[in-house]
């Protein structure tokens, strides 16, 4: 058995195609769309900002705006300049401060990754300032004058600074943008479709006539089903391990609990090699399995919000990506991004695609080993 | 050559997918330094009976002995003892030739210790020591079907099983293969032979059986099997001094049946294994004539073959 994966393994490794689709497309992938849905993390989501007055909510907001990790505050003088800015993309959303009112404007476009981003990050701010300003409030109101409500509120900011930062974490984790998106969503596709790419060199091993060779030797027949499986598999693994090392050295990808991750990646990878050794097993020329196989993949991946965030999709699209592995995998990998998440929060997804595995390499080993005569 | 001893033996085999009857009680029995032919048109079963033999088919009737050990009851004990060479090409095309043997050698679970200077004997035996780390993709057809067969002989097995060994292989191949398995016979490996090539059945195989509709029609060595067509040799003789002479006592040599003059020195004979015949023929006409050239034509396996078939190999 470990003959057949080590002679598998050299086998691919040979191929110089399928490797530049293993070892580099996920990650010109991940850093291009990473970038479209919300650029480098090193960039920030330029916000235009209005503020005409300069009253204490005002200078509180711009703070606060100016402060956060994900945004870069432009000041502009008119509210139509920030409201063409956004339209044509130069800006990821514009926010009007009215001197003095309750209320401001937030300008952005609906269908834009990084105008949802930049929205998070302006409401958290928003936010903040909001339970300052009621937090003085209720100092007053209990009879605190000005000056000693706002010590209070800056006495209370600063011991629950831990918090606030965690809280700003949270923010920009809880509403993954750029590649804390794009680094699983590419894992899951690429996963899947270099997976069934390598389903071609099975089929290529039944048309060599290797499968039969093989089992002309003194080795038990489930043992050469399974040297195939456990190639594919670790081809699968490998690739999904790649991913996790590169995105999280170079683009700062937090993938949050190694073992929960481990975890989905590991049933992931299971769900892929089941489906690849099924279309290895039905298709009959290796031509089909590189012709079949990524569509599929995109397609599924499309489904599971691999492409594009699930956000800006249709309902019936995403209930239909539920289906599929990758929509499952995808939920799981998101949840686990979430600081304070382990191995139990991803438990239902876990299973769902612990399920799936087991149909499908169970379906596609009893149709692999029929087709196999013996 | 009792069955308990031969390196491969088969008895009352049977395989039938549904009404189809695709071998029908074979039985055949070959012994260490044996060449065994098997021949029988398209369809007939070889496959299908080779399939059997290696363990890739399990027969509904009959057993397979491989130097006595039951295929069925201890199969990898028997397959250990086996090399089969496919009909196709089954090495991987990414791999070097040398990789492709170490494949092999593994998976037949040679130790590690030592597969690297088994894999460079099989290698000079094949002839392919100075192109073994290139591409296997990248070689010719001759040589393919070389490490085609130096895979099934890591092992050093009992038995060498092919089929078809040398389909699309060019003339220099052909001979370099043929003379490969006859010194391998010779060192005392069985050899089981499927081929549609009859001069090579009748050059390597000291015994034969013909195969028609999965049941084995004729089997013997390759005389037995032609004199079932009941033809005597031809021999032609180009004779130097009284041609005249020569030919009355020629013609009276016991087991000639025919002679004729084809020329002003040249004869022909009708004679019952003509080619044993040849020593007396030439003590016959010492005195008148001296004996320059000869030529046995024999009546040959392919006639054989089409007078029990009705078919010849190559259609």
């Amino acid at each position: 058995m470990a003959a057949l994966v080590a002679a598998n393994l050299r086998r691919h490794s040979r191929d110089r195609t399928g490797l530049f689709f293993m070892v580099v497309m996920p990650f010109v992938s991940i850093l291009f769309v990473g970038m479209a849905f919300g650029g480098a993390s090193s960039s920030r989501l330029p916000v235009g900002v209005v503020a005409a007055g300069s009253d204490a909510v005002t200078a509180a907001l711009l703070t606060e705006l100016r402060a956060h990790p994900d945004l870069e505050v432009r000041p502009m003088s008119a509210a139509d300049d920030v409201r063409s800015g956004v339209r044509s993309g130069s800006l990821a959303a514009g926010l009007i401060i009215a001197p003095g009112a309750v209320r401001l404007d937030l300008v952005v476009t609906q269908a834009n990754g990084s105008g949802l981003a930049a929205r998070g990050a302006v409401d958290g701010a928003v936010a903040k300032v909001a339970a300052v300003q009621e937090a003085t409030r209720a100092a007053m109101a209990a009879g605190a004058t000005a000056e000693r409500a706002a010590g209070y509120v800056r006495q209370a900011q600063a011991e629950s600074g831990r918090v606030g930062v965690t809280g700003t974490a949270t923010g920009s984790g809880g509403d993954p943008r750029g590649f804390a998106y794009t680094a699983p969503a590419n894992l899951l596709l690429f996963t899947f479709i270099n997976s069934m790419a390598v389903a071609a060199a099975l089929v290529e091993s039944r048309r060599l006539g290797m499968l039969q060779r093989a089992l002309t030797a003194p080795v038990r027949r489930r043992s050469v089903l399974l040297g195939e499986a456990v190639s594919r598999l670790l081809v699968a693994l490998a690739q999904a391990a790649l991913i996790v090392v590169v995105s999280a050295l170079v683009f700062g990808v937090s993938w949050g609990d190694p073992v929960g991750v481990a975890a989905v990646v590991g049933v992931f990878a299971l769900v892929a090699t089941g489906a690849a050794i099924l279309t290895g097993t039905l298709l009959r020329s290796p031509d089909q399995a590189p012709a079949i196989g990524p569509p599929l993949g995109v397609v599924l991946g499309m489904l599971g919000g691999c492409l594009w965030p699930r956000e800006s999709s249709p309902e019936v699209l995403n209930a239909l990506g539920h289906l599929f592995p990758h929509a499952w995998g995808m939920d799981a990998l998101l949840r686990l991004a979430e600081p304070g998440t382990g191995l139990g929060a991803v438990l239902p997804q876990l299973g769902v695609l612990a399920a799936m595995a087991a149909l499908l390499l169970f379906t596609s080993l009893v149709l692999f080993s029929r087709r196999t005569p013996a | 050559m009792a069955a308990m001893t031969a390196a491969l033996s088969c008895l009352g085999l049977g395989k039938r997918y549904g009404d189809l009857v695709a071998v029908d009680d074979v039985g055949l029995s070959i012994a260490g330094g044996q060449a065994y032919g098997l021949l029988g048109p398209n369809g007939a079963g070889k496959t299908t009976t080779i399939s059997m033999l290696v363990g890739l088919l399990r027969p509904d009737a009959g057993t397979v002995l491989v130097g006595g050990v039951d295929l069925a009851r201890e199969p990898l004990r028997a397959k250990a003892r086996i090399g089969y060479v496919p009909q196709e090409i089954a090495l991987y095309p990414e791999l070097t030739g040398r990789e492709n043997l170490r494949f092999f050698g593994r998976l037949f679970g040679l130790p590690r210790r030592g597969l690297a200077a088994r894999i460079a004997e099989v290698l000079d035996l094949i002839g392919l020591t100075d192109r073994a780390d290139g591409k296997l993709g990248a070689y010719s057809g001759g040589m393919k079907r070389r490490v085609n067969i130096g895979a099934a002989l890591l092992h050093r097995p009992q038995v060498l099983i092919l089929d078809e060994p040398t389909v699309g292989v060019d003339p220099q191949s052909r001979k370099a293969i043929l003379d490969g398995l006859e010194h391998l016979v010779a060192d005392g490996m069985a050899l089981l032979y499927t081929s549609h090539y009859m001069e090579e059945v009748e050059r390597v195989c000291d015994r034969v059986a013909i195969i028609d509709h999965g049941r084995i029609v004729a089997d013997g060595t390759r005389r037995e099997l032609v004199s079932l067509v009941g033809g005597a040799d031809t021999v032609e003789l180009v004779l130097d001094g009284d041609v005249g002479a020569a030919f009355e006592k020629l013609r009276a040599v016991e087991g000639v049946s025919e002679a004729a003059r084809t020329g002003d020195t040249s004869v022909r004979l009708l004679a019952d294994g003509g080619r044993y015949l040849l020593p007396s023929l030439i003590t016959a006409v010492e005195g008148h004539a001296t004996v320059t050239a000869t030529q046995v034509v024999e009546p040959d396996l392919e006639a054989t073959f089409l007078h029990l078939t009705g078919t010849t190999l190559r259609d």
